[in-house]
């Protein structure tokens, strides 16, 4: 079958400017995009530069933006995408930088895992392995099955506004350490991941869990380091302040107060934050948009209070 | 021009041991990859990493028996010794490094069972054992701060007054071609799989290092050893592990019969890979088989057990040919995976070369003989690799500072340049496909003296047509149009060696099964064929096999 | 057509307007809406990350409650529709847990038999009015206007939760009403990404970057309002659009937001300012001429 594949090219040598080229190829009707790409390389365009090289979704190599949205293409096949043989558009991953067509820089995603110290950390020497449980080892496997391809730093929609974010990719792989039952500082890991930059800046838009060829959902294991660190007594952030407010909304009126969240999340002493949030508020009450004092509460209410009372105790669920 | 005591070229399970140990005794060490670490293709490794844990009752003499079993009796057994012996250690300190092995009820590292084995001493990760390894070691790599040259191409080795001195790599990224001194070099480039086609391999298995240490004049060995993998992907060659037997999978032809009880009634679907990859390329040429292919059954194993513990074969399965591995059995034929021979060194890594040692799939200890034992490979890749740099630690010190000729650089730049204006004329890319065929034609699971010969021929006509490659990229930044072809450069070299080495031996032998002379023939082939440039023409030798305690006995599973 | 319907705290708080223009539009649609009085807010995966089991519990009451009522529901607001299909998601897929949290609810007399569906308004019109019929309540043509769409990430993502497979053309939904308005659809980056209203109260700087980033964006490419289907969205993109741009040198708050029903209302010759459309913070008296000049 014609495989018709939309590709965005960029050649410094030549100019400053991408443009996007038209390729045509014939091949098997259950192609992936990656064979499509090679077969082009191989047959066509010899200067087209792309990564790739197991083929088989295990070394990470082919990241790439796929009608707008990073996929494997190795693993991708053309007709899931392109059903009835519409042109497929091929791009370089968002939020890096590109150093020729779909080839990125990955040097800031490489920094950003050193940033993490991504190597267990012990001092205890036991005389043969660690002793250790298998279900905290088969836990890990789920985000050692993390393959470093960067699809979910390429969406991810906090780094795109801020490239100082830590990131998804790294992100996830602090996690593996701070869940290791070998590791020994725990408490200093979450303490800096709860920092600026940290578990903090994401904004939980489940891009990266939507994106991900292996199932690591590296937003589910950032919220879940924020449980952590509150857990480990890192209790200084407005985050940490937004959560209890409104886990305590639901506990006292089974729906959300947002003036309280609001207030509360900024937090009582922060002045200059409480002004901020006051002329938002006076614009609002101006429109008739300000919330009630008290909340629209659900009909027997107790009922759900006291759930929300019973279940805080017990913590949340484990994946 | 930079300089290194250690320069370790490949950046996969053998190469980034031998690199953390060259750190941990002190060198000034540096690795240079042409992929990322991580994309090294020790990543697809899947099925575990085999040790006689002695502190708890196994024995490692028992491994070692299992291993010389397994390479019907070619491989040097006190190489063999050595691995085995050192395999416990290896195993413990890789856990201490952080690897998340499968553990027992007692929080202690598990085991599965794997081929050539009576018994289960694999330890393993899911079904990503080699990926959570290599993972585990560029960790290392960033704990050590080891310096890589990260997506550098190598494209020569230097040697100065007969020791290695260096190489000669260009950046990818940016074309900028640099010298590069060392005091010692360690070949860890991998395997070769992209001479056959198709091949469990990724697209960067193109026998670098190989062709490298054969300019420069060292000797390959047990080059015609290429092991088929039972169970692979029609088509696209991608592997499924042996990890799917170990854990109890059958294998079952067009009958619905588990045919591995006629030819191995002892170990079953977990006989040596030649001997299974034999079974099934029997059953599909008498008709047993479906569109070439034989099955692999792992229903009975529940959609639970395999996603806990095989995982990467069911995301495979799933996404390669839409087949949920709990609900219906899986095509499969051999394909080719693996290299056992390769650049000949002792049991330190050492090769005639002083100053240039190898280890991992592109050395040939030789450990794996004439069929390798699954998971015995990443046990290779920890062993050897570790050895390699202690080894040389000794021989670094022994050696004064030096400079190298800046005309090394400008000869080579010259070279490749007036490769890159080379008139119109083919793609790489279809010499690489015929001689892909060629050899996958000539030097398959069968092979006999009209198969062996057409794969020469076949190869010296695509030696003949390498002149006419041209290259469309004239371009600095990610060439691929050139490193392809530097690539086929030194595939036909490795080509040209296993046909040589498959030429030479007159017997049946592991993975080396001539039709027409079946028997294997201890009398006058217990011995390693050895293939060696002299800087014209490849000659070839022997060498007789080290036996020590386990006297070679007939072969059956 | 009835549902059961669930209209989220903001509908009842700070986006007042919401609430009326949706009751507008159900109207003019012949849709009847029983509210679901007992149910508990979402936790809008904030009570989540605090607790995930408590979030379900509440949820799965929620879906409990409207199938003792034999009805679907139909949600208005992204964060709420994805929040409650990402729970039903988990039950639907483990027993176990199905059973676990049905045990609580049994406390209350209440039970979940995991059949219950949950729509978002959006996919009403697509899916249960259907284009054809809804353009034929349309009274006026909105071709020359151009509307970017902002979806709310949890209307697309994660999409197996939210059917997607099965509905493939939820994806370009508020494209496709959008267009059947006779008005174009903006094209540009920001449509499916994050408003940044979850990080407002954490990293304000972050979340107005995104405010910024999209209402910019929009606006250069010719959008003369964006359409959310999510208050949590609009609070965002309207309420701190002035600081935003300010702040990222993105020009003046000059691109109005519209709650959905407000477009659809709009279409179909409703009155802008009943709709509330006049209630934004970012100035709409421009826009509400230019549709009233499209009403003679």
């Amino acid at each position: 079958m014609e495989a018709l594949i939309k590709v965005k090219r960029f050649n410094p040598e030549e100019s400053e400017d991408t443009y996007f080229q038209d390729y045509s190829i014939d091949v098997a009707e259950d192609s992936t995009i990656l064979d499509s790409l090679i077969k082009i390389r191989e047959q066509q365009d010899g200067t087209l530069s792309l990564r790739c090289s197991c083929r088989a979704s295990i070394c990470g190599s082919c990241s790439m933006r796929v009608n707008g949205s990073a996929k494997l293409v190795c693993k991708t096949r053309i007709k899931e995408v392109s059903p009835d043989g519409e042109p497929i558009t091929v791009e370089p991953m968002g939020n890096f930088p590109v150093i020729k067509d779909l080839v990125t820089e990955m040097d800031s995603f490489w920094s950003k895992m050193k940033s993490v110290d991504p190597y267990v950390k012990t001092s205890f020497e036991p005389e043969a392995e660690h002793i250790a449980s298998n279900e905290s080892m088969t836990h890990l496997l789920g985000v050692m099955n993390c393959i470093m391809c960067g699809a979910c730093v390429s969406e991810c929609t906090a780094l795109e506004v801020d490239p100082t974010f830590t990131g998804p990719a790294a992100l996830a792989k602090a996690y593996r350490f701070v869940v290791d039952p070998r590791d020994e500082e725990t408490n200093s890991r979450l303490g800096n991941l709860n920092e600026n930059t940290g578990v903090w800046d994401c904004t939980r838009c489940l891009a990266c869990v939507e994106v991900c060829p292996k199932d690591v959902a590296p937003m589910e294991r950032i919220v879940k380091m924020r449980d952590l660190a509150i857990e480990e007594g890192y209790t200084n952030t407005s985050g940490y302040r937004h959560t209890e407010s409104f886990n305590d909304s639901i506990k006292k009126h089974g729906r959300l107060d947002e003036t309280r969240l609001a207030l509360e999340s900024t937090g009582l002493l922060n002045i200059s934050g409480l002004i901020d949030l006051a002329k938002i508020g006076i614009k609002s009450l101006l429109k008739g948009k300000l919330p009630p004092i008290l909340p629209h509460r659900p009909k027997d209410m107790k009922k759900v209070t006291s759930i929300a009372e019973r279940l805080d105790n017990q913590g949340s669920e484990e994946d | 021009m930079s300089k290194h005591d250690l320069l370790i070229i490949g950046a996969g399970l053998a190469g980034l041991r031998a690199a953390v140990e060259g750190v941990r005794q002190g060198l000034n060490v540096a690795v240079i990859t042409k992929v990322h670490p991580v994309r090294s293709h020790s990543n697809a490794a899947q099925g575990g990493i085999n040790a006689a844990l002695t502190d708890r009752g196994d024995d490692w003499r028992d491994h070692a028996l299992a291993t010389i079993k397994g390479s019907d009796y070619l491989a040097d057994q006190d190489a063999v010794e050595v691995m085995c012996r050192e395999a416990g250690e290896a195993i413990i300190e890789l856990e201490n490094m952080g690897v998340i092995f499968s553990r027992d009820d007692e929080g202690k590292l598990g085991t599965r069972a794997f081929g050539g084995q009576k018994k289960a001493r694999t330890y393993f990760v899911g079904a990503i054992t080699g990926s959570a390894l290599l993972h585990v070691l560029y960790e290392q790599s960033v704990k050590y701060n080891l310096h890589i040259y990260e997506e550098w191409f190598v494209t020569k080795l230097i040697k100065e007054d007969g020791r290695i001195a260096g190489a000669v790599a260009f950046d990818i990224k940016t074309g900028q071609m640099e010298l590069i001194s060392a005091k010692a070099v360690v070949l860890a480039t991998g395997g070769a799989g992209r001479v056959f086609e198709p091949s469990t391999n990724a697209l960067i298995c193109t026998g670098d290092g190989l062709s490298l240490a054969m300019q420069v004049g060292v000797p390959l060995m047990d080059t015609e050893m290429i092991q088929y993998h039972p169970t692979t992907l029609s088509g696209n060659g991608i592997l499924l592990s042996e990890a799917a037997r170990g854990d109890g999978a059958y294998l079952i032809n067009s009958e619905g019969e588990r045919f591995m009880e006629r030819y191995a009634p002892e170990y079953m679907e977990l006989a040596s890979r030649d001997v299974v990859s034999r079974a099934e390329q029997t059953e599909i040429d008498e008709g047993r088989g479906v569109d070439g292919c034989v099955f692999l059954d792992l229903r009975h194993l529940g959609k639970k057990f395999i996603e806990d513990r095989l995982g990467y074969l069911q995301e495979v399965a799933l996404e390669f040919r839409g087949i949920d591995l709990s609900e219906k059995p899986i095509p499969i034929k051999p394909g080719m995976h693996y290299i056992m021979g390769g650049i000949k060194t002792d049991l330190n890594g050492a090769t005639n070369v002083p100053g240039l040692y190898a280890a991992g799939e592109c050395a040939n200890v030789s450990v794996h003989g004439a069929n390798r034992l699954g998971a015995n490979s990443l046990l290779d890749t920890i062993v050897f690799g570790r050895r390699s740099a202690i080894e040389s630690v000794e021989y670094i010190k022994s050696i004064k500072n030096f400079e190298l000729d800046p005309k090394e650089l400008s000869k080579e730049k010259s070279r490749i340049q007036s490769i890159i204006d080379r008139p119109k004329g083919m793609r790489s890319a279809e010499l690489r496909d015929k001689m892909g065929s060629t050899m996958t034609k000539g030097i398959g699971v069968w092979r006999d003296t009209d198969s062996i010969n057409f794969a020469i021929e076949g190869m010296k006509d695509v030696r003949a047509q390498l002149p006419n490659v041209y290259i469309e990229n004239k371009g600095k930044i990610f060439n691929t149009d050139l490193t392809s072809y530097l690539e086929l450069e030194f595939m036909v070299d490795v080509a040209d060696s296993i046909c040589q080495g498959a030429n030479a031996r007159f017997e049946s032998r592991g993975a080396h099964f001539r039709t027409d002379i079946t028997k294997r023939n201890d009398k006058d082939w217990l011995k390693h064929t050895i293939v060696e440039y002299n800087g014209e023409e490849l000659n070839t030798t022997s060498e007789k096999v080290t036996i020590t305690d386990w006297e070679p006995t007939e072969r059956v599973y | 057509m009835k549902y059961a319907f669930y209209p989220g705290c903001v509908a009842r708080g700070a986006a007042p307007e919401l609430y009326k223009s949706t009751m507008m539009v159900v109207d003019k649609l012949g849709i009847e809406l029983e509210e679901i009085e007992k149910a508990a807010c979402t936790g809008a995966g904030v009570l989540q990350e605090k607790n995930q089991k408590l979030g379900d519990v509440l949820n799965i009451r929620t879906l409990a409650l409207a199938e003792e009522m034999g009805l679907s529901i139909m949600t208005i607001c992204s964060t709420c529709q994805g929040v409650i299909s990402q729970a039903n998601h988990r039950v639907v897929n483990d027993k176990e847990y199905l059973d676990e949290i049905n045990e609580e609810l049994a406390k209350e007399g209440l039970h979940y038999s995991g059949k219950t569906e949950v729509k978002h308004l959006l996919w009403i019109l697509l899916e249960d009015i259907g284009i054809d019929t809804l353009q034929k309540m349309f009274n006026i043509d909105l071709s020359g206007f151009n509307f970017a769409p902002f979806y709310g990430c949890y209307l697309i993502r994660p999409s197996d939760a939210l059917g997607m497979s099965a509905n493939p053309k939820r994806k370009h939904s508020l494209d496709i009403v959008i267009e059947s308005t006779g008005a174009q659809s903006t094209d540009y980056a920001g449509k499916t990404r994050c408003c940044g209203f979850p990080i407002l109260l954490i990293n304000q700087k972050n979340s107005l970057k995104m405010v910024a980033k999209h209402t910019g964006d929009a606006k250069d490419n010719g959008a003369d309002a964006m359409v959310t289907p999510c208050p949590l969205c609009h609070l965002n993109l309207d309420g701190y659009q002035a600081k935003a741009r300010k702040q990222n040198k993105r020009g003046k708050a000059d691109l109005p937001i519209l709650h959905l029903p407000q477009l659809v209302g709009m279409a179909m010759g409703l009155d802008p300012k009943e709709l509330g459309v006049n209630k934004h913070l970012v100035s709409t008296a421009n826009f509400i001429k230019s549709i009233k000049s499209k009403v003679a």
